[in-house]
């Protein structure tokens, strides 16, 4: 078997090397029209004519060699090492048409490595809008390389692509700029201190402090303490270095590209003005909030409820079809309105990924970072940080994961730290639930009363993250040297095979992710709720017969009085019992407070998990929302989900880190148990005070 | 005999549960290895 041809994709940010990788590979990975959306490598194999195969590796975008966040070591590491597995056989640099000058700039870096270079101009589809034509067998003699000139979206120029690929060798390695161009002197001596050592590659050893995790250390050690210069002055010979590059580049331009600005129509820069101003961007960004929380209410409300009569109505079936016994029973109370608990947010869920996703694809997501970017300077923090607290929508997780390219650490720790803060989608059941229940359906000049309390719980999300980050800054004495240029890329109409692949993913992420805890959880607490341990629990029947046989019940009423005196015995109804004294003063009950603990788990079980509660012993069809409905507060009577209980639990699901998979995330990215723990008990502890003042003032 | 079936299978199911809750977030070992970039959730959940 022949050898597989090793690929790394590289390129700018925001490029499209995803795009490529995925057309390639035919592989989905996530795609989306802001910088940063890839942080680490992945893989894939592509098939290549002749039986070839190529092993292909997605980075995340750089704009140089000269590195100075976390995910843009991943490149420098790969490209040094050649010991590295993945070390390429050859690097295709992934730049976009629009951008070609500065884009180009890390293809010569690239090149100087003299690693074969192939160069891909990606989004040849916007060439006829902006007026540019290439010359590009000018471009091939002055760049010394082979380019393809493709377009993802469009599908155009693969197979050009796979052709060069697979016919590597023919690409030439000569560097683009000499390095002794640059200084001549202090070269000759570095290069004759290490003879047998490619001149540009010290360089960039000398120049970097990455850490070459696998590399040879005592080599590097030997290379970086190469002192001959000062650190102000091997700053200086950077950007001499960088001047000779954008010469290089603007005479290679000169003459193979050519622009024609009367062609180019340019919506861009007229939308920008209006999108990213001063008032109107906040107005537009508020409107569209508003109109996606209302479409998230007005379009899921029915397959909401078909959803949840249907689990209902599957719930009696099968209590009434399968032989009687206790694992019919365990599939009729259990499982089944624990696993509701999950469906019934799926409408939900894909409408909030639909919205977002076709933000970030339409390139609207990367105006609204910058909008809220000079909200954020205003507390001492830089734009680097939105992206990660507006990804946060989705999951904190991967928002964690997204600060890699924040460079001061300090500032990355505190966007860490603050994070969990934004409303993700785990505690959107909750939120829906819990609103429906509590906030009339009323509504103010066309908006529901509903979807703004939803859309106030999001703002709160955020200014919390925003205000903690401002008095992290404060007591963690940063210096924010982290500066920010926003990227903005162009508008573009999204497309619909990725919009419906993310929604499609995140959904299924949802479901599958959250419905294997729920499952297991709902089982669980099924056993627990159904089986009780002394005299108590066996023998209910005959304890309340006994209590009640002075007054006239019905059947019904004394099998009522029995299951609720059997759960108050069982094994959950004693743990319930034993925390219910620290949930009390919050306005909830002992099974509030099962809930509540169970969704330390993930929060998305908290309605599954109330709705196995109420189902065991009760033989009723009922929904999810109408047994919520109907819980009695067994202290003060009335309904237990009022308005007082209801804004305290909306509040403690606002600000308590309940998420198990962010702590060891967190931990993960800190490399201290430190952080994640100071995360659980300071956010927790807060959202317990909050949610006490509220009720107490509320009830 | 009935009811000796359903009683199998309950057990079956609480210890199948059991076992999984405790090897994602007790016993977690060996996983974090894994790629993990923006889209795919990893680990949320
Ligand atoms: N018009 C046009 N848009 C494209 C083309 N290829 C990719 N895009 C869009 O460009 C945006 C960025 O694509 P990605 O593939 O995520 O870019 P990336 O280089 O992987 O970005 P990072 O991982 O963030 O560095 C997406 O919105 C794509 O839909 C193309 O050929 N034409
Ligand atoms: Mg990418």
């Amino acid at each position: 078997m022949s050898k597989q041809i090793n690929v790394a994709l590289i390129g700018n940010p925001n490029t499209g090397k995803t795009s490529v990788f995925n057309a390639l590979t035919g592989l989905n990975q996530k795609v989306g029209n802001y910088p940063g959306i890839t942080v680490e490598k992945k893989e894939g194999i592509c098939k290549l004519p002749r039986g070839v195969k190529a092993h292909i590796i997605d980075l995340p975008g750089t704009y140089s060699l000269n590195a100075s966040s976390l995910d843009e070591n991943v490149v420098i590491e790969l490209l040094l090492n050649k010991n590295d597995k993945d070390f390429p056989d050859i690097a295709v640099v992934v730049t976009d048409v629009e951008n070609l000058k500065r884009n180009l700039l890390l293809f010569t870096q690239i090149k100087d490595l003299e690693i074969p270079t192939l160069l891909v101009i990606n989004m040849a589809d916007r060439m006829r809008y902006k007026g540019i034509s290439l010359d590009i067998d000018y471009l091939e003699a002055q760049l010394q390389t082979k380019i393809a000139l493709i377009s993802t979206r469009k599908k155009e120029g693969i197979d050009n692509l796979k052709h060069l690929i697979a016919n590597y060798k023919e690409v030439s390695v000569t560097p683009c700029i000499k390095a002794s161009d640059i200084d001549k002197e202090y070269f000759e001596n570095l290069q004759k201190a290490f003879p047998n050592q490619l001149l540009y590659k010290l360089w960039l050893v000398i120049t970097q402090d990455v850490n070459f995790g696998k590399t040879d250390r005592k080599e590097i050690d030997a290379v970086a303490n190469f002192k001959t210069k000062s650190k102000a002055d091997l700053k200086r010979l950077q950007q001499k270095e960088t001047i000779k590059r954008y010469q290089f580049i603007n005479n290679v331009l000169r003459e193979g590209q050519t622009i024609d600005v009367s062609q180019a129509k340019d919506l861009r820069s007229k939308l920008d003005r209006i999108l990213t101003h001063k008032v109107w961007g906040y107005a537009i960004f508020f409107v569209i909030l508003l109109t996606i929380f209302q479409a998230i209410y007005d379009w899921s409300s029915v397959p909401m409820d078909f959803i949840d009569s249907t689990f209902a109505f599957l719930s009696e079936w099968t209590k009434n079809q399968l032989p009687q016994g206790a694992f019919t029973n365990l599939l009729a109370e259990g499982i089944i309105p624990g696993l509701g608990g999950i469906v019934i947010f799926i409408p939900q869920i894909a409408f909030l990924f639909l919205f977002i996703s076709v933000l970030e694809e339409s390139g609207y997501m990367s105006r609204v970072v910058f909008l809220m970017d000079r909200v954020m300077r205003r507390f001492g923090l830089s734009g680097k940080s939105v992206v990660p607290l507006i990804s946060g929508t989705a999951c904190a997780i991967p928002a964690i994961m997204a600060t890699r390219n924040i460079e001061s650490w300090k500032e990355r720790l505190i966007t860490i730290l603050v994070t969990p803060f934004t409303t993700c989608s785990a505690r959107l059941p909750v939120y829906l639930i819990i609103i429906s229940l509590i906030i009339p359906e009323g509504r103010f000049l066309g908006l529901g009363y509903q979807a703004l309390t939803l859309m106030l719980l999001y703002f709160l999300g955020f200014a919390t993250a925003v205000l903690s980050a401002y008095i992290l800054n404060k007591v963690l004495k940063i210096k924010s040297k982290t500066f920010f240029v926003v990227e903005m890329p162009n508008y573009k109409l999204p497309m619909f095979k990725n919009v419906a692949l993310t929604v499609l993913e995140k959904t299924k992420s949802f479901v599958f992710g959250a419905g294997k805890i729920i499952l297991a959880i709902s089982i669980i607490l099924w056993f627990l709720a159904s089986y009780g341990p002394g005299d108590d629990f066996n023998n209910a029947e005959s304890i309340i017969k006994t209590e009640y046989a002075a007054q006239q019940l019905s059947e019904d009423e004394i099998s009522q009085h029995i299951s609720s005196y059997k759960l108050e015995h069982s094994y959950i109804g004693i743990t319930g019992h034993a925390i219910e004294p620290i949930i009390r003063p919050l306005g909830y009950d002992w099974k509030i407070g099962i809930a509540i603990v169970s969704s330390f788990a993930a929060r998305e079980v908290f309605v599954g998990t109330l709705a196995t509660i109420y189902s065991v012993g009760n033989d009723d069809e009922a929904t999810i929302k109408n047994r919520m409905a109907a819980e009695v507060n067994p202290i003060l009577g009335g309904p237990l989900f009022n308005f007082a209980s209801g804004i305290s639990l909306l509040l403690f699901y606002a600000f308590a880190m309940q998420c198990m998979s962010t702590l060891a995330v967190v931990k993960r990215e800190t490399n201290s148990w430190k952080w994640p723990t100071l995360q659980l008990f300071i956010m927790s502890g807060f959202a317990y005070v909050v949610a006490l003042i509220a009720y107490q003032f509320l009830k | 005999m009935n009811t000796i079936i359903q009683n199998i299978l309950v057990f079956a199911a609480i210890v199948g549960a059991l076992a999984f809750l405790l090897r994602k977030f007790i016993w977690k070992k060996s996983k974090s290895k894994k790629a993990c970039g923006g889209d795919d959730g990893c680990g949320c959940h």
